[in-house]
């Protein structure tokens, strides 16, 4: 296609936490300048800058990009904000990859931002409003019960059992224990834990559910020329691919995520991956509820349709096991900041694949990971594949 | 890092409350207005169809975003239909339990491809399932006023 190989160089990400007392511009500056000082760069060094966050309710500004965009590094540069809702984590670095894959800039700083604390009385507020006004917003829709709604159907068409389902819950969470990062890590969470939290639409329970939370993260992104003077490891973009299924959420059968499967294929043919399941080592799909990391496993073409839960019960995707899932902790346990989780999640497989994850290291020296994020009104699928060598 | 983690109320970050001052005026679109004005005046719902893609559109689109042609078919469907999945809802979104648990459901017309989000009513938590046959139920005629709100709910077929 003519395009130039790019790499992710540098990393930096704040903690994940409940109320921050910085600023989003704040927060986005802490991980923006995490990012430079690690692959030890400066803003000169910087062409342009690609930022992603959600609604703008959320931090309660208006034009929120302009507003972060000084704390994310783009004074009297080149700026662009995306925003896909809760894909656009894992959407801002497909923008900046093809910043620098185009030509246009060598170095692009990536940087996502979200403090959903300044939302009052509850984020939801702002979710209601994302539905259409006229058919859906008068009977007071908010996320829950749509993805309890989605949950439901899932659970139907394989015969699943709110247990099957926890043990993702419980998975993530011990996992977040490890990350210095995390808000909601617990070493000792159990299936019966989950099973018994509060009951807030059946069969969405307390603890299956990510929570609220501020926090961002950054990367730094180099055209191969660049990326090997500023690191001997650079972790290369290998494919990219996102795509939005149809805006009237009802429509579309909710079992399985096609519009992942979609970004998927796009992603895989262009990173020359013939046989996923092989060829994937790591994988952090989106999970802010517990049932969402199987069912995007199914339409990451990583698990057979309805096969995800067996694959988790038999340790499949433990961080030990043959193919990691959300060895970060994912969104159930470091947290959800809606655009920096889906950030986060591409961060954990560049730190994994250079083997600097610390206590959350997989074994086995992975060489190719996947993140994924999903969002809009669910039916956006946004995928990014990353590797070192070759 | 000088995040603070333990902040429990917002004065103590020395934040404040504020708002954005907007309101908004909604139309419900050149659809929208015969399909409410059918349910209004006639209890009936009306859909548009796409002959190309053979899909039927409930709420009705004037344009099929599938093959982007123009729609202006209109076809009757319902008001019985399918449950496609449903939830019971116990908490309010502020967190405080709910004195009647509120039952929401994706009900597919007879007819009708697309699915509509409404409430489920006179059902017994038990008796719930995917797959159920239900029926519209519409407020009286004079208390209609063109909104999705003019359905009370659905509920089962044999109620
Ligand atoms: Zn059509």
């Amino acid at each position: 296609m003519g395009l130039r190989k790019v790499a992710v160089v540098g990393a930096g990400m704040t903690k994940f936490v409940r109320r921050a007392q910085e600023t989003g511009k704040e927060l986005a500056y802490e991980a923006a300048k995490m990012a430079l000082d690690s692959c030890e760069l400066t803003l000169d060094d910087v062409d342009g800058v690609a930022l992603g966050t959600a609604p703008d309710a959320f931090d309660g500004v208006h034009m929120k990009g302009e507003y972060l965009s000084d704390g994310a590094g783009a004074w009297r540069k080149p700026f662009m904000r995306s925003y896909v809702g809760g894909g656009t984590g894992v959407f801002a670095p497909i923008q900046g990859w093809y910043h620098v894959a185009s030509g246009l800039f060598d170095v692009c700083l990536v940087v996502c931002e979200e403090k959903m604390s300044s939302c009052q009385p509850h984020p939801q507020g702002a979710f209601l409003t994302i539905f259409d006004h006229t058919t859906e917003r008068p009977l007071g829709p908010n996320l829950l019960w749509i993805f309890a709604l989605e949950m439901n159907r899932y659970m139907q068409t394989y015969g699943l059992q709110k247990k099957d389902i926890a043990l993702v819950s419980v998975k993530n969470k011990r996992n977040a224990a490890d990350h210095p990062c995390a808000l909601l890590g617990d070493p000792n969470i159990t299936v019966e834990d989950v099973l018994k939290s509060e009951v807030l639409a059946w069969p969405v329970q307390r603890l299956d559910v990510s929570p609220v939370t501020d926090g961002a993260v950054a990367l730094v992104l180099a055209a191969e020329n660049v990326a090997k003077r500023i690191t001997d490891k650079p972790v290369w973009i290998k494919g990219v691919g996102w795509s939005l299924d149809t805006a009237y959420w009802t429509n579309r059968d909710l079992y399985y995520p096609k519009y992942v499967e979609y970004a998927a294929r796009m992603a895989y043919e262009m990173a020359g991956i013939r046989e996923p399941r092989k060829e994937i080592h790591i994988v952090e799909p989106y999970d802010p509820f517990d049932y969402k990391e199987l069912h995007h496993l199914e339409g990451l073409l990583l698990a057979d349709k309805g096969e995800a839960p067996r694959l988790t019960a038999e340790g499949v995707t433990a961080r030990t096991g043959n193919m990691p899932v959300c060895p970060s902790g994912g969104l159930l346990g470091v947290g959800n900041p809606i655009a920096a989780a889906g950030l986060m999640k591409v961060a954990e497989i560049f730190w994994q694949l250079r083997g600097e994850a610390g206590k959350r290291q997989v074994p086995g020296k992975p060489i190719t990971g996947l993140a994924q994020a999903w969002g809009d009104l669910m039916q956006v699928g946004t995928v990014i594949i990353l590797g070192i060598g070759g | 890092m000088a995040l603070l983690e333990k902040v429990d109320k917002n004065i103590e970050a020395r934040a404040w409350q504020g708002e954005i001052p907007i309101q908004s005026r909604y139309t419900c679109g050149l659809a929208g207005e015969k399909f409410f004005r059918e349910i209004m005046e006639n209890g009936r719902f009306a859909g548009t169809h796409c002959a190309e893609c053979e899909y039927t559109y409930v709420p009705p689109t004037i344009y099929c975003e599938r093959c982007f042609a123009k729609l202006d078919e209109w076809v009757e469907v319902g008001p019985e239909g399918t449950v496609q999945s449903f939830t019971v809802l116990l908490v309010a979104p502020d967190g405080t339990p709910l004195e009647e648990p509120d039952i929401l459901a994706l009900i597919q017309l007879d007819g009708a491809d697309s699915v509509l989000v409404h409430r489920l009513g006179k059902v017994g938590l038990d008796e719930l399932a995917i797959g159920m046959r239900v029926k519209a139920v519409f407020k009286p005629k004079k208390e209609r006023e063109g909104s999705i709100l003019d359905i009370v709910h659905f509920v089962p077929v044999n109620a």
